[in-house]
């Protein structure tokens, strides 16, 4: 029970620092699941994993709050490899899903992809190995880091393209696929992501386009949307308008928001390292990473 | 004392670099925000409700800085207990925070000097005062830094940090403004000087001189205040006893650049930003940009200092609150706001581009643009406040104004239905208390004295109101040429653009300058030339300058005051021909003045040979050369000699010599003038010499 506490008053604090970096917070709560279950192992329950799993014991269960104080030697040793094991999971995520690149790239195709995703790096570069097809890469103003993804992609020998974001709607009517990282998956299925994604996820939606979202699951946050959009992080507006501009900025606001929400109706397919899932299937998958109490840190 | 050397793995050839140290100078040095200050030290004043010295240190910390240390003086307990509580003093703190008191300090100066007697530094450090609000890394600089000092030993003693931005910039300190020319190519200021509102520079031509290609003469920095120093810079202030502020160093190292081989360099931040507060505007501009997310990721929501009472969300259009923030019915937070942990807002009230500190009170029907609200401010209902400061627990009863530019000090009480004009500032501290405070920099621990004579005096009605409590510290006298280092007012001369063209300096030679250049230079214009050129010529008589320079110097000056080349000409003529006459009596003779003239024609032939290229500049010079003997006809007969040198030293050509001479309009004078004797003589001389060259060909 103190440990949990603990790390519960830890994770609290970091997600409060940085509020956008859900990752964190996501991170706190496997742990915490972990020793939940490992402390369960050990306490004796049987082996039926969670209650949550049947649509009957979600019903009846209830109440079944777990007195976490009784120690057990061995529950140390147990957490311990029970983390490692998450660790290694964690560190193959992206080879994961990149071996998941070939069933759903075929040749010929023209992908459509926005700003840097280390993970959308590699599934196309492992699809790259087998088949042809072209990509292009929204720029994603104003930090532009498309562009050092059309290099990475170049390199691969694939076809790239870097158009501007306002050029969106007007090409995807050539594209086949479009394929996306994100920042954060958010418990109804929706998406938080680089600024520039809901205008691409919209075109998409337009002109009937599959939109696919490469995610590990250490993403997927609890966590629904609301209103104070408190995930939303505005950065320098150096970035939009630079402060050499002078004496125009004491009279106008600037604003450099990072982040976009794309509703989940517009979102065709997760692909994690579990596997490809719908959309609203999510929810289920959260039972699965975390446990209900742990929701609100 | 010593500091923690951070041993990490490194090769066992090269030594573990050092760990940065900085120089936090805690201290002001000056009395700029009083009466303010006198409750707090300047250095705790709340910007966004942090105080300055905490960006200041965040900065310091981010940028990798493993060793401050902070020298107070005025206040210095409280800056010591602030600090303690904060972060930086924890053990787990990366950046390892010591004090250095002392009553004794006087300047910037004086603080390098004790860092140098303590020999506290051990290699390139930081060098920041306590109100710097930047988000700047360091490192880029630092690594230029150290090469340049590697590469051409130790010569190079400092980099100044300055961000590029344009004139009009709102965060461009007017006081703070500096022109600067550096070598574009290494970097290296060559030449520094606070602009204090002039129009008007002087450069030294040494700028120019060396073999530098490159020279950029910069208007558009701002001065971070943010330096990376040798530890030289300690050793150099130590030697010379009368550098006070950084200023005086940078100004003496200039100056004193051949005789020590000194050099500073500069370093230009475009994206990052870094700001000094010096004055009330500053802070205002600077909090704004802070709300307004410039300096991120110093932002308010980030709460850096990692205080429980700091934490605020933030929305949209800026807004942030704070927690257990109330708002009463009907009220807009319209933009850029900050509203502190606590606070209670009522009904209908309109808040905009303000900061509100902590466990506030504010009525209804509150108006605040522009307002600075420090913690458990008490704002009763129907007050309008515009671009004011009101420091901690001031009250301000029902149905005041605050007029822009207003400071209510702490615990000031303005009383009800009083509008307080512009520039008003209030203080608990009677404001002749100043006078009789000698030592300005003790502590103000004779508080007993203090409120004695408090008792004495009542408050004026008409300054605070019925129920006010507090002092007229001084009406604000927009006089911004005031030099008094004391009676500056608070905010600073303001950025009005139509006003600067009023304020002229009063250092340029000529006072009676018309204020618009039109392009044909007026009579009052070439006169002021002719003065300039005359003085140019006197020195480089004196000192020898080379011709080079003087026609440099020419060449600037004919720019400056927009003159043709014609009138150029003559008054370069003109002057040189009246240079023997000013060095010595009007009255000489033709003979003193020719064989005083003698060695100056020979001496300043490059000078004129630059300018007399084309015939119609010969003949410039020949009428201006007419006009001068003209009106000095005592020295008429030494015409023919004069025209002889300039013959001789090929300045003139025998043409339009000739040209000149037979010239069929001229004045009755000039005929007369031709009609001289060993003038005639003289042509007749040259036609014949012409004549012969010509058979010669």
């Amino acid at each position: 029970g103190e440990l949990m506490e603990l790390i519960r008053t830890e994770g609290r604090r970091m997600t409060a620092a940085q509020p956008s970096e859900t990752t964190v917070g996501n991170m706190v709560r496997r742990v915490l699941k972990i020793i939940r279950e490992e402390y369960g192992r050990l306490h004796g329950r049987s082996e039926e994993s969670d209650q949550q799993e049947s649509l009957h014991k979600l019903l009846t269960s209830g109440g079944l709050s777990e007195d976490f104080s009784t120690p057990y030697p061995l529950l140390r040793a147990n957490v311990i490899e029970a983390i490692n094991e998450l660790l290694i999971e964690l560190e193959g995520t992206t080879d994961n899903i990149a071996m998941q690149a070939l069933e759903h790239i075929h040749s010929n195709e023209v992908i459509m992809t926005i700003g840097y995703s280390r993970t959308v790096e590699a599934f196309l570069k492992e699809a790259a190995r087998k088949r042809k097809f072209q990509v292009i890469v929204a720029e994603c103003a104003p930090f532009c880091q498309g562009h050092e993804m059309a290099v990475t992609l170049a390199k691969e020998n694939i076809e790239t393209t870097v158009m501007s974001d306002a050029a969106i709607f007007a090409v995807m009517s050539r594209v086949n696929k479009v394929i996306i990282g994100t920042k954060t998956i958010l418990a109804n299925g929706a998406l938080i992501a680089v600024s520039g994604t809901h205008t691409l996820a919209l075109a998409a939606k337009h002109h009937s386009t599959p939109l696919i979202v490469c995610a590990p699951m250490f993403k997927l946050s609890p966590q629904f949307p609301n209103e104070e959009d408190s995930f939303h992080k505005f950065v320098s507006p150096q970035e939009v308008l630079p402060f050499t501009e002078g004496e125009i900025l004491a009279k106008i606001n600037v604003h450099c928001p990072v982040f976009d929400y794309v509703p989940p109706e517009l979102i065709t397919l997760f692909i994690s390292n579990i596997g490809g899932n719908a959309p609203s299937y999510i929810y289920r998958l959260l039972s699965e990473l975390y446990h209900p109490d742990d929701y609100e840190l | 004392g010593g500091g923690a050397g951070a041993a990490r793995g490194a090769d066992p050839q090269e030594e573990p670099p050092p760990p940065l140290q900085a120089v936090l100078v805690a201290d002001s040095f000056n009395r700029r925000f009083f009466p303010i200050s006198k409750d707090r030290p300047r250095a705790l004043l709340p910007m966004a409700n942090v105080a300055m010295i905490d960006y200041t240190l965040e900065f310091l910390t981010a940028t990798g800085v493993e060793e401050t240390f902070v020298f107070c003086c005025w206040k210095s307990a409280e800056i010591k207990e602030h600090l303690q509580k904060s972060k930086w003093c924890r053990p787990t703190s990366p950046n390892t925070v010591r004090f250095v008191t002392s009553d004794l300090y006087r300047s910037l100066g004086d603080v390098l000097r004790d860092v140098d007697a303590k020999s506290l530094v051990r290699s390139d450090f930081i060098l920041v005062t306590g109100d710097v609000v930047s988000n700047f890394n360091v490192s880029r600089a630092l690594e230029e830094h150290k090469l340049r000092r590697k590469m051409e030993k130790n010569i190079s003693v400092m980099t100044m940090i300055f961000k590029e931005s344009s004139p009009g910039h709102h965060a461009r300190c007017h006081e703070d403004d500096i022109i600067v020319a550096m070598d574009s190519a290494t970097n290296r200021v060559l030449h520094y000087q606070r602009t204090q509102g002039l129009k008007r520079f002087h450069f030294p031509m040494s700028v120019f001189q060396n073999s530098i290609e490159n020279v950029e003469v910069r208007h558009d920095l701002l001065d971070c205040h943010i330096s990376i120093c040798s530890p030289q810079v300690a050793e150099l202030f130590t030697d010379n006893f009368d550098y006070q502020t950084r200023d005086d160093f940078v100004r003496g190292l200039l100056v004193n650049e051949e005789v020590l081989g000194n050099q500073i360099h500069m370093h230009v931040t475009t994206e990052q930003y870094g700001a000094h507060i010096c004055n009330l505007l500053m802070y205002k501009a600077v909090c704004s940009d802070i709300i307004r997310r410039w300096v991120y990721p110093l932002t308010p929501e980030m709460n850096f200092t990692d205080d429980k009472n700091q934490s605020y969300t933030h929305s949209k259009h800026n807004i942030y609150r704070g927690v257990d923030v109330s708002l009463g019915h009907g009220s807009i937070l319209e933009e850029n706001v900050l509203i502190g942990q606590g606070t209670v807002i009522g009904s209908n009230c309109l808040i905009t581009n303000s900061v509100i500190g902590q466990n506030c009170r504010i009525g209804d029907r509150v108006r605040l643009d522009g307002a600075f609200l420090w913690d458990r401010v008490r704002i009763a209902d129907n007050v309008e406040i515009c671009h004011s400061v009101i420091c901690d627990e001031a009250e301000v009863k029902e149905k005041v104004k605050l007029k822009p530019r207003c400071v209510l000090s702490s615990q000031v009480v303005v009383g009800p239905d009083i509008t307080l004009s512009e520039g008003t500032v209030i203080s608990l501290h009677p404001p002749d208390e100043e006078e009789e405070d000698e030592d300005q920099f003790s502590d103000d621990s004779g508080v007993n004295k203090i409120e004695s004579k408090v008792k004495l005096k009542g408050y004026n009605k008409k300054d605070v109101g019925s129920e006010g409590r507090g002092y007229l510290w001084k009406a604000d006298d927009k006089n911004e040429e005031d030099e008094e280092e004391q009676r500056q007012s608070l905010w600073g001369p303001t950025l009005h653009s139509e006003e600067e063209s009023e304020s002229d300096s009063d250092l340029s030679l000529d006072s009676e300058e018309p204020d618009s250049r039109t392009a044909s230079p007026q009579l009052d214009d070439i006169k002021v030339f002719q003065n300039e050129v005359l003085g140019t010529l006197q020195r480089g008589e004196e000192e020898n300058i080379s011709c080079d320079n003087l026609v440099l110097e020419i060449n600037s000056l004919k720019y400056a005051y927009n003159i043709g080349l014609k009138e150029m000409m003559q008054v370069l003529s003109k002057v040189i021909l009246e240079f023997p006459l000013q060095q010595m009596d009007a009255n000489l003779d033709s003979q003193n003045y020719f064989s005083a003239l003698l060695p100056l024609l020979k001496n300043w032939t490059p000078l004129f040979k630059n300018y007399i290229k084309r015939a119609s500049d010969h003949l410039n010079a020949l009428c201006a050369i007419e006009e001068f003997f003209l009106e000095h006809d005592s020295l008429c007969t030494s015409i023919a000699k004069v025209l002889m040198t300039f013959y001789q030293l090929e300045i003139l050509e025998e043409d339009v010599i000739l040209n000149w001479f037979s010239l069929r309009d001229t004045s009755d004078k000039g005929r007369q003038l031709r009609k001289n004797q060993r003038l005639q003589k003289f042509i007749q001389w040259l036609e014949e010499a012409e004549e012969e060259s010509s058979d010669g060909d």
